[in-house]
């Protein structure tokens, strides 16, 4: 498979991009995890006198969701552009052009452990306790990450043909925000519209992180099942989508 | 290791690339879309949706049935006119284009050298980057390893291993590309006016290093309209116009039969 054949350069292009993402300050690494902890806070003072709260510990239930929509929002957003902002490495050289959106996902799926390591630290300090559940981590994230490389894959090829669809996309990526349980309980959602509410995957796997980190409990089987489902759709018609337009990228850059 | 491409639903006929055959190349056609309304966004796709207007674009064809054969340590110049097809017909055997119609094969390990220095990272150090592009050449790490002080001594850069490449003058950053794009030992080199490195001396060392390569018996494919260097490294020449073969053989014959082209008009 392509990913174990062009591992060394798949290695590299991500290293370069972390590289390049971190050095430009010295406190460009504290930066970016500076970056969601203030925007724990402000969302904090905001939202947790908002309504009546029954969560037991609104600030990690908040933390789960502000960090684990943020890997889908920066893996996203880096998709869209990764094809067109390395044109030299389409338009000169062959090498699998999946491996492009490819390295830009895993560098911001690595920033983005960094924040769940944070986010470990943030249960330490509200004693949430900790059970085998968490152990579920790992499948819960590859779920996630299936789900973000599938879409990854359509956005950066699509994009080469259509140059509007970064702006579009940070539109969805700001609805989407308030789309997914990050600031409010899933209980403020109207029983009679769950059902369309729940079909988010971003949403699905949220709740799961949640379930294992905070709950203690096992991730619950529709979760798991559809998740693992929706990622698996994406990854197909990521891929279709990437592999009927990809004979054309040279052309088009 | 074979690479083929062929155009939609077709397959390789058969008797290609038989014997010594290092590429070759059958019927092959390219077609390139021109938009005259460009239709870039999805907003301008809707818009023109809306108001009925057909995507309007003129096709162009940069390659027409172009049937060529190359044997393996042939050192093959293409020369012609601008927009003749020549870096398209490259780029085809790179595997970079996919052929509208017909085919392309090749046999053996491909190292295109259609820019230099391409991938690399203006932000970061010339020892990160000459990791980084050989990866990109696909040169194994341990081969890296193994030839990181010839690849700076080559390229006279040894000082400047910890600068930053933004750093680098255009010649510092063509040398640096030319000396780590050479350590990726392919079997069959594509060459696009790539030989215009650096000063003379530069330039007098990427040539025997190239005359090194023809004699380990690989095959070259040079692009370039520097006629007199054709002549120095090629055994063969190709002459295309408008997207045809027009003249194949010696490269003096080829180089004659470009001149009298050009005074044609």
């Amino acid at each position: 498979m392509w990913i174990f054949e062009y591992y060394d350069l798949i290695r590299i292009l991500t290293i370069s991009d972390l590289k390049v993402k971190y050095q430009s300050s010295i406190l460009g690494f504290l930066w970016s995890l500076l970056n969601p902890f203030l925007m724990l806070m402000v969302l904090y003072v905001v939202f947790s006198g908002m309504y009546d709260v029954s969560e037991e510990s609104f600030i990690v239930y908040l933390f789960i969701g502000i960090t684990s929509w943020r890997f889908f929002s920066n893996g996203t957003t880096t998709s869209v552009r990764s094809i067109v902002s390395k044109s030299n490495l389409v338009t000169k050289i062959f090498i699998p052009r999946k491996i492009l959106v490819f390295s830009g996902v895993v560098s911001s799926f690595i920033s983005s452990l960094l924040e769940f390591f944070i986010l470990f630290l943030l249960l330490i300090v509200f004693r949430v306790s900790f059970t085998l559940n968490m152990l579920y981590f790992p499948f819960v994230t590859l779920i996630y990450f299936g789900i973000v490389f599938g879409a990854g894959l359509a956005l950066g090829a699509l994009y080469v043909f259509y140059r509007d669809l970064d702006q579009i996309w940070e539109v969805v990526i700001s609805i989407g925000f308030f789309l997914s349980p990050i600031i409010y309980p899933v209980t403020l959602i109207p029983d009679r519209l769950l059902p369309i509410y729940m079909l988010n995957p971003v949403t699905v796997v949220m709740q799961m992180y949640r379930e294992i980190l905070l709950y203690g409990t096992a991730p619950s089987l529709p979760l798991f099942g559809y998740g693992t489902i929706a990622a698996v759709i994406l990854l197909i018609a990521g891929s279709s989508i990437f592999g009927s337009l990809e004979w054309r990228f040279a052309e088009e850059i | 290791m074979v690479f083929s491409r062929c155009g939609r639903g077709e397959e390789p006929e058969p008797g290609m690339l038989e014997g010594e055959t290092a590429i070759e190349v059958r019927h092959l056609t390219k077609r390139f879309r021109i938009p005259l309304q460009r239709n870039f966004t999805m907003y301008d796709r809707l818009s023109s949706f809306v108001h009925r207007k057909k995507a309007f674009y003129e096709e162009f064809d940069a390659l027409k049935d172009v049937n060529i054969r190359l044997m393996h340590g042939d050192a093959v110049g293409i020369i012609g006119p601008n927009g003749s097809g020549k870096s398209t017909l490259l780029k085809l055997i790179a595997g970079v284009l996919y052929p509208d119609k017909g085919c392309v094969m090749v046999r053996g390990q491909v190292a295109p050298f259609l820019e230099l220095g391409v991938g690399f990272e203006p932000e970061l150090s010339a020892r990160e980057n000459i990791y980084l592009y050989g990866a990109i050449m696909g040169i194994p790490r341990k081969e890296i390893d193994r030839k990181y002080w010839d690849i700076l001594n080559f390229a006279e850069l040894r000082r400047f291993e910890f600068l930053k490449l933004r750093n680098f003058s255009s010649g510092m950053y063509a040398r640096l590309a030319f000396s780590i794009a050479i350590q990726s030992n392919p079997d069959i080199m594509l060459l696009d006016e790539v030989l215009a490195v650096g000063d003379e001396q530069f330039q007098k060392k990427c040539m025997s290093k190239i005359e090194e390569f023809r004699h380990a018996g690989k095959t070259i494919v040079l692009v370039s309209h520097d006629l007199s260097s054709i002549e120095k490294i090629c055994n063969q020449g190709i002459l295309l116009q408008n997207g045809q073969v027009e003249a194949t053989g010696s490269p003096e014959h080829v180089i004659e039969a470009y001149h009298r082209i050009m005074e044609r008009g």
